[in-house]
Formats: structure tokens, sequence, C-alpha cells
């Protein structure tokens, strides 16, 4: 059974695992705009190092835990880097400062500059995502979705609903496969299998509202069981956010 | 009666409910699912509802469930009070866990109902130890057995404290202990004075707690209601003419002959043959330990065991759908692992627990053809007719639209056409009536004595019983009781016990 990340009590109890999941979405979002607006390096150093230093300081993941979700996204960010330094457009201009030149490979020096922003933007991107998923519970940000951003019952708790589907669409796929194979249709992948999953996600969201609606499910009135307050922690935390945007400006 | 308004609310008293002409049409039906329904059910009865497949009992159990019209599109007549409020289980846990943590799932009732909070942390903890699951209000929904999760449904359904309980089918995925215990609770509950409106296929289990029963027909028309005994005098024939399951004591009131004993098995060469097999979907987390299993040709195999036993990943396994980290299993002689797809799917088949998860194509007659040959295809049109799914009735549909007994038959359909030689079917009898359990029955005795291996996996007690053949029981991924290798014990001839004991080394060994 495949299931989705568990937090542990560390982690749900830091700074980060106690500020309200709209505040880190804030300050990542602001973060994410930052990280997209420039190609300076050491601005996205900062945001790079602020995220993962928030992660591992403020949210304590553990170390390794860290890494193995950050592992494949290093992975991503050396192809894109490579990518971008071999064929970027600044290595068709002869005016730009020639670093190897290898027959028709030629990378100059705006190309590489070039290509290590982007990889590290994807590095940092990673780093704040990580720092999120690993200190919210699905819960906990369906319930402020609702108590704090006011958004419709509905639509956060049946986004919750289909969060932890997710899981179950994975064991459906995998057992789809077999049955394809056991039936003599090949190992391989095939457009029918996505369509016949479709269905699947599609008849399980409907029995799952079913449900819902079974145990009196009301647009409006109910009563919540968890609170969700704002606190001093999203204040520091907000504050935080913006401290190193801060330090990313005065480094222009 | 068209357009009829439908009374919602505590018209009539808690846990009463008073049916007048009640009936329902689905939208785009032409047909309707349950009509002429006149009922009144007292607070703190039970009533068990019965009939064949298709007989409305479903719908019947939405009507009471407020869902009819409101998630359920259709048309409704007459009138219908139901003193609520009401809590309602279904058949599949998964579906019917709405959020990711235990109590906040057992909570979830209570916020719709605008408890205050105090209120419900005063009654979720309760509600948890009355279920037996104290201590795991923080576990994810996700991580409980099966028969913790019904128990953790039936929780969410009376933290609200309905006066009426109305439950589809609540044990069907449950293994026999579990739905044992399910059905104490439900006992439990009505001897506290919970009204009960139950449709269970395990009649054996719910036959004592029903003080009446509404019988159902396929049109959706009521044949009887009344207490079980006076129902059985009256309508017995009729409901064994229908296909209704029947506690075995009433079967034998009836003069339903008890089963006839098959004859011993005649068995053949070894086909699948597996030695200290071991399997684990993650790193140290075994689900199958050092099983030997052998199968030979006319030989038939039962496992039963727990939810979570292993069973089904055991059966996987025999077919190559999975490899196993220990041990070694071989398919008429290779790892069927490493068999190709279509040299695979002649000689062994595999009937998967849910069948939605293997439905490939989007009408019946295509979902059963799939991959078959010419020849395999020209008698397809016979054996839909003997699994009671006629292509010229069933063939254009799509297999979603089926109730779930026929998609069971319609997933059977498509593997026995092609009529491999070992067949490992996993809950082969799920949602069955008795006349098609019967021609099931039929259709696997045919194939056993065409010298076809069969390996059942199942929590039927009655399919054990009827197949015949070994027994095994399986707990914590280990053979815990019966045997599954060795020389079958049906009384086949020992000449041919001794030689599918003496192949196996062989099959082994290839």
């Amino acid at each position: 059974m495949i299931l989705l990340p568990e937090l542990d009590a560390r982690q749900l109890t830091s700074p980060l695992g106690r500020a309200s999941p709209l505040t880190k979405l804030a300050v990542g979002f602001a973060w994410l705009a930052a990280l997209v607006a420039t190609t300076d390096p050491r601005q996205t150093l900062v945001i790079l190092g602020a995220g993962i230093a928030g992660a591992i300081g403020l949210g304590r993941v553990p170390v390794r835990r860290f890494l193995r979700a950050w592992l494949p996204f290093v992975a991503a960010a050396a192809g894109i880097a490579a990518v971008n330094t071999i064929l970027g457009a600044a290595n068709r201009d002869p005016a730009a400062r020639e670093l190897l030149g290898l027959g028709p490979l030629r990378i100059t020096e705006p190309a590489l500059a070039v290509g290590v922003v982007l990889g590290l933007r994807i590095l940092a991107i990673a780093g704040i995502g990580i720092a999120f998923a690993q200190t919210t519970e699905a819960t906990t940000l369906a319930d402020a979705l609702v108590q704090q951003a006011r958004l419709p019952d509905r639509f956060a708790y049946g986004a919750l609903a289909a969060y932890q589907a997710v899981p179950r669409l994975s064991l459906d796929l995998g057992t789809l496969v077999q049955a394809r194979r056991v039936r003599g249709m090949g190992r391989g992948w095939s457009p029918r299998l996505l369509l016949a999953l479709l269905v699947l996600a599609l008849r399980h969201a409907d029995r799952m509202a079913l449900a819902m609606d079974a145990r009196g499910f009301a647009a409006t009135g109910r009563t919540r069981y968890r609170i969700v307050r704002w606190s001093a922690v999203d204040a520091a935390v907000a504050l935080g956010g913006l401290l190193v945007l801060a330090a990313t400006v005065a480094l222009r | 009666m068209r357009g009829a308004v439908v009374e919602r609310g505590a018209v009539v008293e808690p846990g009463a409910v008073v049916a007048r002409g009640l009936g329902f049409t689905h939208a785009g039906s032409a047909e309707a699912a349950l009509r002429d329904v006149d009922l009144e059910v007292a607070p703190g009865e039970c009533l068990l509802v019965l009939g064949p497949s298709g007989s409305g009992k479903s719908t019947f159990v939405l009507a009471l469930a407020e869902l009819l019209g409101r998630d359920v599109a259709g048309r409704l007549d007459g009138t219908l009070e139901v003193g609520g409020p009401v809590g309602v289980v279904f058949q599949d846990s998964g579906t019917q866990l709405v959020m990711e943590r235990v109590e906040d799932d057992v909570a979830f009732g209570l916020e719709n109902r605008a408890w205050t909070r105090g209120e419900m942390q005063a009654r979720v903890p309760q509600v948890l130890a009355e279920a037996g699951l104290d201590g795991l209000g923080r576990e994810r929904t996700a991580t409980l057995s099966g028969g913790q999760q019904q128990r953790l449904a039936l929780a969410g359904a009376l933290a609200p404290r309905p006066r009426l309980l109305v439950l589809d089918e609540p044990t069907a995925n449950l293994d026999v202990d579990g739905a044992r215990a399910f059905v104490d609770r439900l006992a439990a509950l009505h001897a506290a004075g919970t009204t009960i409106v139950l449709i269970e296929h395990r009649v054996e289990l719910a036959w004592r707690l029903a003080d009446r029963v509404l019988v159902l027909g396929r049109d959706g028309r009521p044949v009887d209601l009344g207490p079980p005994a006076h129902v059985v005098r009256r309508s017995g024939r009729a409901l064994l003419d229908a296909g209704v399951w029947l506690p075995a004591d009433v079967d034998a009131a009836l003069g339903v002959a008890s089963r006839a004993a098959r004859p011993p098995a005649v068995i053949g060469e070894p086909l699948a043959v597996g030695h200290g097999i071991g399997f684990g979907y993650r790193r140290r987390v075994p689900v199958v330990r050092d099983v030997d299993v052998s199968v030979a040709a006319g030989d038939r195999l039962t496992i039963v065991g727990p939810n979570g036993s292993g069973k089904s990943t055991l059966g996987r396994l025999l077919v190559g759908l999975l490899r196993p980290d220990a041990g070694t299993v071989r398919l008429m002689g290779d790892a069927p692992h490493r068999l190709r797809s279509d040299q695979l799917a002649r000689r062994a088949a595999y009937l998967f627990q849910d069948p939605e998860q293997q439905f490939l194509a989007t009408t019946v007659a295509a979902e059963a053809g799939l991959g078959l040959r010419d020849d395999e295809l020209a008698r397809l049109p016979e054996l839909m007719d003997a699994l009671a799914l006629p292509l010229g009735r069933f063939g254009a549909r799509s297999p979603y639209a089926l109730s779930g007994g026929e998609q069971r038959r319609l997933s059977l359909a498509g593997i026995l056409a092609r009529s491999p030689r070992l067949l490992v079917l996993d809950e082969p009898t799920f949602g069955q009536d008795r006349a098609t359990y019967q021609g099931l029955l039929a259709i696997l005795g045919a194939r056993l004595d065409d010298g076809v291996g069969l390996v059942a996996i199942t929590h039927d007690e009655r399919l054990v019983a009827d197949l015949g053949g070994r027994s095994a029981v399986m707990s914590g991924g280990r053979l815990v009781g019966g045997t599954m290798a060795g020389a079958p014990t049906t009384g086949g001839t020992a000449a041919t016990g001794g030689s599918a004991t003496g192949g196996s080394a062989t099959g082994g060994a290839a």
C-alpha cells in the first residue's frame, strides 16, 4: 500500500508545523515570484539557502528525509543547467567570452550563467515545496482554507478527499496494468489504461460524494472539530519571509 | 403518483419509517428500480431486506438515507417519512471514510450537524472506544485493516446518535471473523433500541437479527413482508426461485437438497508449483513468507484467511504478476513473471477482487472478447448465456453500468473464454445470488473435469464447502492451517495423487 508521506510529531510541532498553511503558502509564493523575476545567481542562492534552512531549521525536517525528497530535483536541476548551458543562445554570439570550444560545441560565459541560475532556481523551488509539504498535513491545509481563507467547505473537503484518493489511484493503475498482462494484452502502456483510470477516478469521486452527503454534509452551518487560528508564529514566519526578500533586494 | 411529494424530517417519531407507494425511477431509465413499497417500521425494529440482484434493495437504502433525487438523479413516487437522524453504512470502506484521520472522520458527521466543539471532544473518544478503536484517533484511516475501517464507518454513522441505522451489505468485504464481529455489534445496537434496516448477503449471520423481513422481487416490487418464519412459510418457494440466499436451516426446512458432493477429483500433472515463496511490496515488510504451494490439473485449492493475510498477493505470484523476493514459482515449468503476456494468458488466468479494476473496454461485448482468438470468440455467446449475461441484452452496455454481481461475472467471462489451464480467482462468487452462484459452480466444475487447476481465494464458506478439494488458511503471510502443497486430499485415486506429488519435484527443478 502506497501512502502519502507520514510526518512525525517533531515536524508537526516545529515552528513551521505550527504556522498556518496559508502563511507558508504566502511566503512560498512570494519567494517563487522573486525567483522567477531574478537572473542573479546570488539572489537565487539566498532564497535557496533560506528554503533549506527553513525546512531543516524551522520545520525540523530530518536531513535524510529532506535529501531523499530533494535528490530527484538535484538531478533535474543538473540536467536543466547542462541543457541550457550547451544549447544557450549566447553560444552563437561571437562577442561572448568563450569558455570551451570543441568543434561544433562552444560554451560561453553568459550561457553558463543562465544555465546555473536555472538549475539553482529548480533547487530553490524544490526546497520551498519540501519545506511546505514536510510541515503541512492535508487536513490542516483544508481546515485553514475553510476557516482562514473562507473557501467553501465543499471545495476544501472535496479536495482533501481527492488528495487521499491519490494512493488508491496508483493501486488502480497497477492492477489495470496487471490485468492487461494476464489477459495477453502486453506488458506496456496503452491509452486505454488512462481511460479506464479516469472512469475509476470518477466513480470513486461519485461514491465519496454520496458518502459525504449520507453523513449530512452541508455547505453551511457546520461547526469545527479542529480550530485553526492565526498566532504569533504566523507573524514571525511572515516577517522572516519578508526579511529574506529584503536581503535579496539589498544584493542588487 | 407522479411527482408526489416525499416528506422529509421528523413527521413520524424518531427511528420510525413510513413509506406509502414509494417508488423510484433512475434518470434515463424507463423501468422503475423500486415500486409500490408500503411499509411501516417501528422504532427499535430490525428489518432485513432480501431480494435477487437488481431488485432495488440499494435504492431502498438510498431512499431511507434521503439521498434519492439529491445525489441520485431520478423520479421519486409516493411518500416516505423517516424519523431521523439517519446513519448510513455502505459496503466499501474505501469510499465512505471521508477524512484523513480516524478522529476527524468520526467528527465529520458531528460537524455537519453543528455539534459544539465541547460536545464533539466528549463524543469522539466515546464512539471510538465503543467501536474498539480507542487509541487510534490520530491514525490515518488508510492504515487501518479492512475490519477496522468498516467499524470506523459504523462509528462515524453512529456518532450523531442516529435513531435509524441503514446498512447496505456492510460485511461484503470482510473476512468471516470481521463479519461476525460486525453483526454482533449491530445486535448490541438493536438491543439498545436503534432501528436497523439491513441488506446483507450473509444471511446466516443476519437472520437472527431480523424482526421482520422485506422481500423485493426482480421488478422492484415487494413480494412479502413479515416475521422471518412467516415469510419463509408464505413465500419460501418464491424466495428460492428468485435466487435469494437463505440460512442453511431454512433451506433444509424448505426441502432444498443439501449440496451434492463433487465426484473425487482426477488429479493430473502439476501446473503451478512454488517453494519457499517470499514477497513484500516494500523492503522489510513481507506480505508473503515462506509459502510452499502446488496445484495440479483437476485440482482445487481454496485459500481463506483474514483481510490482509497475503492471499491475493500469493495468487498474483502464482501467475507471475509479481516476482517473488525469495523462493521459486514455476508455472508449467517456467518462471511465470518472465513469460510473455500472450504466453501467460494461455497458461493462467487471474480474477482480481475488484471487478472494476480490471475492465479495459467500454462495452460488455468488447470487454468479454478482449484479446480472444476467433475460435474463442465463436464460443463466447454460449459462455455469456451460461453466466446469465446474454450478449443480446448486455453486449452494448457499459461494464461500469452493471450491478456488482454482474460485473463479477463479466470479469470471469473475460478469463474463462480463453480456457487457461490454471485459474486463480479472487472472490469469484462475490455478489452472486443463488441462481448465478449455481451457474458459476457448474462452469467451474466442467473446467475442473477438463483438467483445469483452480485456486479460489475467498471469504465465502459456502464456496469452500461446495468446491471441496484442499483448503488452506493464511494469516500474516504464512500458511497457518490446512495445506497448499503435496498430494490433494480429495480422495482422488492414489496413483494420480502420487503422480502429482512426484511431478511437483520435476516442476520445481525445471
